[in-house]
C-alpha cells in the first residue's frame, strides 16, 4: 500500500523535474539571438580594436562559460553536470558573478515576504470563511463578506500605493523603501530583526489585505456547499453542539481544497512578487527576474526558472504526500 | 396514549426573488397523533411533503422552511414539550439525538467521509451522555452494535470502505444507541437491494422490540409499510388524506387516491397492466383549489373543486378526507362510477 502510493508519485515528480529542466535548456536555444555574439558586438561597439585571433579566443572562452560549447548533446550533458554541482553559470549582465549567488541574495527576501503574507492571509481567510458559513446571518459575517467582496476587485498596485502613501508618507510610521535601513549592521540581533519587520510590514500588509478576500471567498464557497451535505444535516439532527459541527464536520471537510490552493501558491513563491517589490523598493526574485528579462540575461532567467520548477513541483509533491492524512478517501488508491 | 401529537401544522418553503414571494406549501394543515410504542407509517408519492413533515416534527427548521402555524407536542414520561415553541437551540439539541433520533434517507452520505465510524459514535455519546472514549464508551457501543449483528472492527473503518447496506446498519445503530423515545426513519430502505432491505426491516423490528421505542417510518414503499407499521397515513400534496390501521387501509381503502395507490401495486403472477392515477402530482406552489386530488380523481364532483374536505372518522380509527364519505353521496357516485366504467 505504502509503495503503491509513494513510488508513482516520486516517479511523477522526477519526470516533471526532468522535462521542465530540459525545456529550460531547449527554449533559449531556439531563440535567434546568440548571447556570445551579442557580447562581442557590445565590446566592438565600444570602439575597442580587437585582433581577430583574440576575438576567436574570447569567443571560445565565452562559449565555455555560457555552456554553449560543442554540439547540442554535449551542451545538454554538461548542462546537467553543472546543475548537479550547483553551477548555473555566470550572469551576463553582472559578469562574472555566478547566477547562483545572485539568486541566493534575493531568495531569502522573497521567501520571507511571500511565506509570511501567504500564511497570514490563508489562516485568516480560511477561518473567516468557515465562520461566515457557520453563522451566515451574524452581523460580523455579513460585514466580512461585504468587505471581502469590495476589496477583491481593487487592483493590487493601487492598494499598495494607497497603503504606502497613507502609512509612510502622510503618517510616517513605516519606512518608504528597502528591506532594511541603510547602514544598519546585518546580524541576528533584536535591533536588526525589529528593523527588518518594520520594513516588511507594509509589503506584507498590502498582500495580506487583498489575499484574505480570495481565501475567504474560496472557503465560503466550498463550505456553503458542505452545509447542505447529509452528514452535516445528520449531525444537526443528532443534537451535536454547533462548535463540533463547525469544526469537525464543516471546516474539516472544507479545508481539503484550501490546502491544495495553499500548496500551489507556495510553489509560486520563487517567481517573486514583482509589483510589491517595485512599489516598496523591496529586494527579491521579482526584480531580479524582471531585470534579467530586460537585459536578456539568459543564464539568470534559466536559473530562476529552474528554481521555480523545483519549487512548484516540490510543493505539489509534499501536498500530494500529505493528502492522505487529510482525506482518507485518497488513502491507498 | 399518544407520545407525539401534531396539530394543524403548516410548514412552507418561502423564497423571495425580485420582491416576488414564492411559497411551496409542503405541509399544509396536518393533524395526527402517534401512540406510544407504535410504528406509524407515512406514505405518499415523491414531493408530497413527507420529508418536510419529518423535518418539522424534529424541529429542524432552517430557511427557506418556515412553520406558519400549528404545534408539534411530545408527551414524554417525564415532561411535555412543544418542540416548535422551544426558543433556545440548546434545548432542542438536548432532545435531538437523545429523545428523538433519525434514521436518514440515503445513508450513503450521512457519515462524515473524513472521520472514522468510531468518531461519529464518540460525538453522539459524548454529547448526550458525557462519556468521552475509554472503556465505558467501548462497552456501551460494543454491546449495542454487537446486538445489532455488527462487528466491532467496523468502528475503525472510514465510511467509504463500507458497503451501502453496512453503512445503513451503522446509521441505524448510531440512531438507536441512546435508546430514544421516538425514532424517525426517512426512507430507510431506499437505494438498497432487496436482500439488504430485508435485513434493515428485521433490524428495525428487533430494535423496536428491545427498546420499546415509538417509530415513524416515512417511505413511498408500501411494502415496507405493510411489513412494519401499525398505523398508516397517506399524504397527498401536503395533506393527510387517509389514516387507518395498516390492515384496514390495505383491505378497505376509502379515499380514491389510496385506492389507486394500492391498485398500482403488482401482485405475483398477475400480468395485467397496473392502473395508476392519471396525470402528475400537483405543484405545491399553486395547488388545486378545494380537494387537492380533484384534477386526478375519477369520482370528482362539483363540490370537490370548491371546498376542502375535512379529515373525518368514518369507522373506528379510520379517517378519510373525502366528500364521497358523506353518506348517501358516496353510494350514488359509486353507482355512477360503476356505470361510467
Amino acid at each position: 500500500m505504502f509503495k503503491k502510493f509513494f513510488i508513482p508519485r516520486l516517479i511523477q515528480y522526477f519526470t516533471v523535474l526532468f522535462i521542465g529542466i530540459t525545456l529550460v535548456f531547449v527554449i533559449p536555444r531556439l531563440l535567434p539571438s546568440d548571447p556570445v555574439a551579442t557580447q562581442l558586438q557590445r565590446m566592438t561597439a565600444q570602439g575597442q580594436y580587437l585582433d581577430p585571433a583574440a576575438v576567436e579566443e574570447l569567443r571560445e572562452s565565452l562559449e565555455e562559460l555560457y555552456g554553449l560549447k560543442g554540439g547540442m548533446l554535449q551542451q545538454y550533458l554538461s548542462y546537467w553536470k553543472r546543475l548537479f554541482s550547483g553551477d548555473l553559470g555566470p550572469s551576463f549582465t553582472q559578469f562574472p558573478t555566478p547566477v547562483i549567488s545572485l539568486i541566493k541574495m534575493s531568495l531569502p527576501w522573497t521567501v520571507g515576504l511571500l511565506l509570511a503574507s501567504l500564511s497570514i492571509s490563508w489562516i485568516i481567510g480560511t477561518i473567516l470563511g468557515g465562520v461566515k458559513v457557520s453563522f451566515p446571518n451574524s452581523l460580523v459575517a455579513r460585514a466580512m463578506e461585504l468587505v471581502a467582496m469590495g476589496m477583491r476587485p481593487i487592483p493590487y498596485y493601487i492598494m499598495a500605493l494607497v497603503l504606502l502613501i497613507l502609512l509612510s508618507f502622510i503618517f510616517p510610521i513605516f519606512p518608504m523603501a528597502g528591506g532594511y535601513s541603510v547602514g544598519s549592521k546585518v546580524g541576528l540581533n533584536m535591533r536588526f530583526i525589529k528593523d527588518l519587520l518594520r520594513h516588511a510590514f507594509l509589503p506584507i500588509l498590502s498582500m495580506v489585505v487583498l489575499e484574505i478576500g480570495g481565501w475567504f471567498l474560496q472557503m465560503r464557497n466550498v463550505a456553503s456547499n458542505l452545509v447542505e451535505e447529509d452528514y452535516v444535516v445528520y449531525a444537526e439532527a443528532s443534537g451535536l453542539p454547533k462548535s463540533k459541527i463547525v469544526f469537525r464536520y464543516i471546516m474539516r471537510n472544507a479545508i481539503i481544497p484550501q490546502i491544495t490552493g495553499l500548496g500551489l501558491n507556495i510553489g509560486f513563491i520563487f517567481g517573486g512578487a514583482l509589483i510589491t517589490e517595485i512599489v516598496f523598493s523591496y529586494p527579491g526574485m521579482g526584480t531580479l527576474l524582471y531585470s534579467a528579462i530586460l537585459a536578456g540575461d539568459y543564464n539568470l532567467i534559466m536559473g530562476i526558472n529552474i528554481f521555480s520548477i523545483v519549487g512548484v513541483s516540490t510543493a505539489m509533491l509534499i501536498i500530494d504526500l500529505l493528502y492522505p492524512l487529510l482525506d482518507p478517501r485518497v488513502r491507498y488508491q | 396514549m399518544s407520545i407525539l401529537s401534531v396539530e394543524n401544522l403548516k410548514a412552507h418553503y418561502v423564497t423571495e426573488k425580485r420582491r416576488k414571494i414564492t411559497r411551496v406549501l409542503a405541509v399544509d394543515g396536518v393533524t395526527f397523533h402517534i401512540n406510544k410504542n407504535e410504528i406509524y407509517g407515512i406514505a405518499g408519492e415523491s414531493g408530497c411533503g413527507k420529508s418536510t413533515l419529518l423535518k418539522a416534527m424534529s424541529g429542524l427548521i432552517k430557511p427557506p422552511l418556515q412553520v406558519l402555524e400549528g404545534e408539534v407536542k411530545y408527551h414524554f414520561d417525564d415532561r411535555e414539550l412543544d418542540i416548535l415553541a422551544l426558543r433556545g437551540e440548546k434545548e432542542r439539541r438536548e432532545i435531538r439525538g437523545a429523545r428523538i433520533s433519525h434514521i436518514p434517507q440515503g445513508s450513503m452520505s450521512v457519515l462524515n467521509p473524513v472521520r472514522r465510524i468510531r468518531k461519529s459514535f464518540e460525538d453522539i455519546v459524548g454529547t448526550h451522555l458525557g462519556i468521552r472514549g475509554g472503556s465505558e464508551f467501548e462497552e456501551l457501543v460494543k454491546s449495542h452494535i454487537e446486538a445489532l449483528g455488527l462487528d466491532w472492527n467496523v468502528m475503525h473503518s472510514f465510511p467509504h470502505q463500507l458497503s451501502g447496506g453496512m453503512r445503513q446498519r451503522i446509521t441505524i445503530a448510531l440512531a438507536t444507541i441512546l435508546k430514544p423515545d421516538v425514532i424517525f426513519a426517512d426512507e430507510p430502505t431506499t437505494a438498497l437491494d432487496v436482500v439488504v432491505q430485508r435485513g434493515v426491516v428485521q433490524l428495525i423490528k428487533k430494535i423496536k422490540q428491545e427498546q420499546q421505542n415509538t417509530m415513524v417510518i416515512v417511505t413511498h414503499d408500501l411494502a415496507i409499510h405493510a411489513n412494519l407499521c401499525d398505523r398508516l397515513a397517506i399524504m397527498y400534496a401536503g395533506r393527510i388524506v387517509e389514516e387507518a390501521n395498516v390492515d384496514d387501509m390495505f383491505q378497505t381503502p376509502k379515499h380514491p387516491y389510496t385506492e389507486m395507490l394500492l391498485n398500482s401495486l403488482p401482485t405475483l403472477g398477475d400480468r395485467s397492466v397496473r392502473e395508476s392515477a392519471p396525470g402528475a402530482p400537483p405543484s405545491l406552489v399553486n395547488p388545486p383549489s378545494g380537494c387537492r386530488f380533484h384534477p386526478r380523481c375519477p369520482k370528482v364532483m362539483e363540490k370537490c373543486r370548491l371546498e376542502v374536505p375535512e379529515l373525518i372518522e368514518v369507522e373506528s380509527g379510520h379517517q378519510v378526507a373525502c366528500f364521497l364519505q358523506e353518506g348517501r353521496v358516496y353510494e350514488q357516485t359509486r353507482e355512477l362510477g360503476a356505470n361510467y366504467h
